[in-house]
């Protein structure tokens, strides 16, 4: 199968603006409604989590969420997970607060094993959330310094933008997610982000060697995109099938893992797609598109020369 | 030729080598995994007490370790983490609230005189004073009450404060967090000397478990600095180990569904890949458990991650193979320039992984950071098993002319030449 990456560069910068624009009109209602552009987590806004595990019975979702508005907390969120749990979702608690509240609950609900306490005050909140901002900043900025030092400036740029589409997608997903099925992202929706950085410039970088390599070959032979389109054709099936082999762990982990590690490799699952997606039909068509303004911009200058 | 050999003999040692590690070294799991407590607490400043500095830090943590002592809970670790927090991780603790209600007090321990007006005045006595506090049956057998027994001097300024009070009926304050938590008086025989000997008890309508933990706090000593808890993560040991087995369950089912796709899509080289890596598997786990790594759901998670990522090496050496050998080139020439070509994608690839994981390790807290060190542990050991194994299985296998066929490492367009020996 051969893909055609340098001719039809406009219609993949095209579907790549519509899926970015959806993404992003996803935050903007996201943070109007929200007050932030993903749905953020208990990591993030503090809160108290109590999971709550009924060895006979599970009571009736409704009864609980009742008797936790009861209690005096109305505005919680109460979630039922697998057979036999319970998750109770406040704001922060303090431990005699969340002693009170776990006895109103035992009178009422019969008797419970408390299989998870997670609860983080709201200072700690916006430190963490802080600090998660932070590593990504710092991280796309490294890889940033790293590309530069690696590759000639306009690669190193292409490979950025190419990053960037990434994780503004996995974002875009997640704040849709967000709003339609109260998906939160947490610290490990962070860690996600930083792994796709990292692998999403793998897939990129691999095409982009392989560019420098034919050119070392075949540049008096051959136009720039047609070089690039090479590129691509000896790469992609490599990208695919990394992208499947990573797929291949991460599917059981998004199906089977636990409540926090599922969104986890979800998160992974779509940065990973569409970072193959973008090293692919995005990075390489970038290099094209600004060698090709370049070259238009130099013979413009030449040909300006040439009038004087 | 020999250097092959020195190679296979070497793969053999870290196989072998690996499989006695992993069978005899011990697994660390996380607060996550195996169940248990973290606590992260804040000191705040008072009016006594405006800066928090290093100084007092290393107080309070020595306050907090004193309590966690007191809780029995074997192998708890109390850490300083950045410049005012303290991290608490209590494993296997049986009861989280009453971990909490110990470490969020700051005990401070005051006797105080009752003046004629009724108003309870300070006096030099504090809970500094105390060498032991420890919880005792009332001789009612009623009810709990805590012995308290004071330091030499501590002993003297009792005595000195109960003679002031005797036989006056002003009461003797006991105040615990500024809030009275007994007042008793002193009988009129004490009115010479005092109450002597050094020990008191405080009789507070106490239950076993409220005696208890009031012996722990008064016996470590009072916080320089009240504290709050910000932070609480607390799992049960079911559910940890449900945690595991869903880890490894799902690991496994990743790994199979790796090794089916390997062999199918690349046949005898993806074997090959295959067996580097069921020893990168191997050799990784035994890593993680000689440094020893704390395992974490996370960090299990970045482990079965970087198994899918472990192929990406062999897939891409093998891309490259095939395409040498469409081109034309031999078997052992196409196999040789695969990976020598691909080495500097390989390289790249890893260095901009690692990089993440450097941030995340850097600036992360305890689960980010399992995540980050289990990643980069696997992409180094990847380097070593995707490749120099990988490369010396292939180049060995070569060596049966009946392997020599094109057709195992999925290339069916050759041009004849190659095929030719």
């Amino acid at each position: 199968m051969k893909i055609e990456v340098a001719k039809s560069k406009s219609r993949w910068f095209t579907a790549s603006g519509i899926g970015l624009g959806i993404g992003l009109v996803a935050m903007v209602i996201s943070l109007l409604t929200l007050g932030s552009p993903l749905r953020l987590g208990l990591d993030f806004t503090g809160g108290t989590l109590l999971q709550l595990q009924f060895p006979k019975a599970i009571p009736d979702i409704a009864k609980v969420r009742a008797e936790v508005a009861e209690a005096g907390y109305p505005n919680s969120v109460v979630q039922q997970i697998g057979n036999d749990t319970i998750a109770v979702r406040t704001r922060p608690l303090s431990q005699e607060e969340r002693s009170k509240l776990q006895d109103a609950l035992k009178v009422d609900l019969g008797n419970f094993q408390l299989e998870r306490i997670e609860s983080v005050g709201p200072t700690l909140g916006q430190e963490l959330l802080f600090n998660g901002l932070l590593s990504l900043a710092l991280a796309l900025a490294a890889i940033l310094v790293y590309l530069a030092f690696r590759f000639q400036l306009d690669y190193a740029l292409c490979a950025a933008v190419a990053m960037f589409h990434n994780v503004i997608a996995t974002m875009g997903v997640f704040a849709i997610l967000g709003l339609l099925l109260g998906i939160e992202v947490d610290t490990l929706f962070v860690v996600a982000i930083l792994t796709i950085v990292g692998f999403s410039v793998q897939d990129t970088v691999v095409v982009f060697d392989r560019v420098r390599e034919n050119l070392k070959f075949l540049s008096r032979k051959k136009p720039f995109p047609d070089i690039v389109n090479d590129s691509v054709n000896q790469t992609w099936v490599r990208s695919v099938n990394n992208n499947i082999a990573a797929l291949l762990v991460l599917l059981p982990l998004s199906i089977f893992g636990g409540e926090s590690i599922r969104y986890f490799a979800l998160a992974l699952i779509i940065g990973f797609v569409v970072g193959t997606y973008s090293s692919i039909f995005i990075a390489a068509a970038l290099l094209v598109w600004w060698r090709e303004r370049q070259a238009v911009g130099a013979t413009g200058a030449g040909a300006a020369k040439a009038e004087r | 030729m020999r250097q092959r050999t020195l190679l296979l003999l070497l793969v053999a040692v870290v196989i072998v080598g690996s499989i006695l590690i992993v069978a005899t070294r011990p697994t660390v799991l996380g607060l996550d995994l195996q169940g248990g407590s973290q606590l992260t607490l804040l000191a705040k400043p008072t009016d006594k007490v405006k800066v928090i500095n290093q100084e007092v830090m290393k107080g309070v943590a020595a306050v907090v370790e004193q309590r966690v002592n007191g809780l029995g809970v074997s192998e708890a670790v109390v850490q300083l983490k950045g410049s005012d927090q303290i991290l608490v991780q209590l494993p296997g603790v049986k009861d989280p609230t009453q971990a909490e209600r110990l470490l969020g007090d700051t005990a401070q321990l005051e006797f105080r005189k009752e003046a004629p007006n009724g108003e309870f005045e300070k006096t030099d006595l504090t809970g500094a004073d105390l060498t032991n506090a420890f919880p005792q049956a009332l001789q009612s057998g009623n009810g709990w009450e805590v012995a308290l027994e004071f330091t030499g001097p501590g002993g003297e300024k009792f005595a000195r404060i109960t003679r002031d009070l005797a036989g006056t009926g002003r009461r003797l304050g006991v105040f615990l967090d500024e809030e009275a938590i007994s007042t008793p008086t002193v009988g009129v025989e004490f009115v010479d000397r005092g109450i002597t000997g050094g020990k008191a008890v405080i009789t507070g309508n106490f239950s076993a478990q409220e005696a208890s933990e009031l012996g722990i706090k008064l016996k470590a000593g009072a916080l320089p600095v009240p504290v709050e808890i910000i932070e609480n993560r607390t799992v049960s040991a079911t559910l940890g180990a449900d945690s595991v087995r869903q880890s490894l369950y799902t690991g496994i089912a990743g790994t199979l569904l790796v090794f089916i796709f390997m062999v199918a899509y690349y046949r005898l080289p993806g074997l090959i890949a295959d067996m580097a890596l069921i020893i990168y598997g191997l050799s990784t786990f035994a890593i993680f458990k000689l440094i020893p790594v704390t395992l974490t759901l996370p960090g299990i998670a970045g482990f079965i991650l970087s198994i899918g990522m472990a192929v990406d090496a062999n897939v891409l050496i093998f891309e490259r193979t095939k395409e040498e050998l469409r081109a034309g080139k031999q078997l052992f020439t196409a196999v040789e320039a695969g990976f020598s070509r691909a080495f500097t994608s390989i390289f790249d690839s890893h260095a901009t992984s690692l990089i993440s994981c450097a941030v995340l390790f850097w600036l992360g807290t305890g689960l980010v950071k399992g995540f980050a060190l289990t990643l980069a542990i696997g992409l180094i050991v990847n380097l070593f098993t995707s490749v120099t194994c990988s490369r010396t299985f292939l180049l060995t296998i070569l060596n049966f002319p009946a392997l020599r066929k094109p057709a195992l490492f999925g290339v069916s367009d050759v041009p004849a030449k190659a095929v030719r020996p």
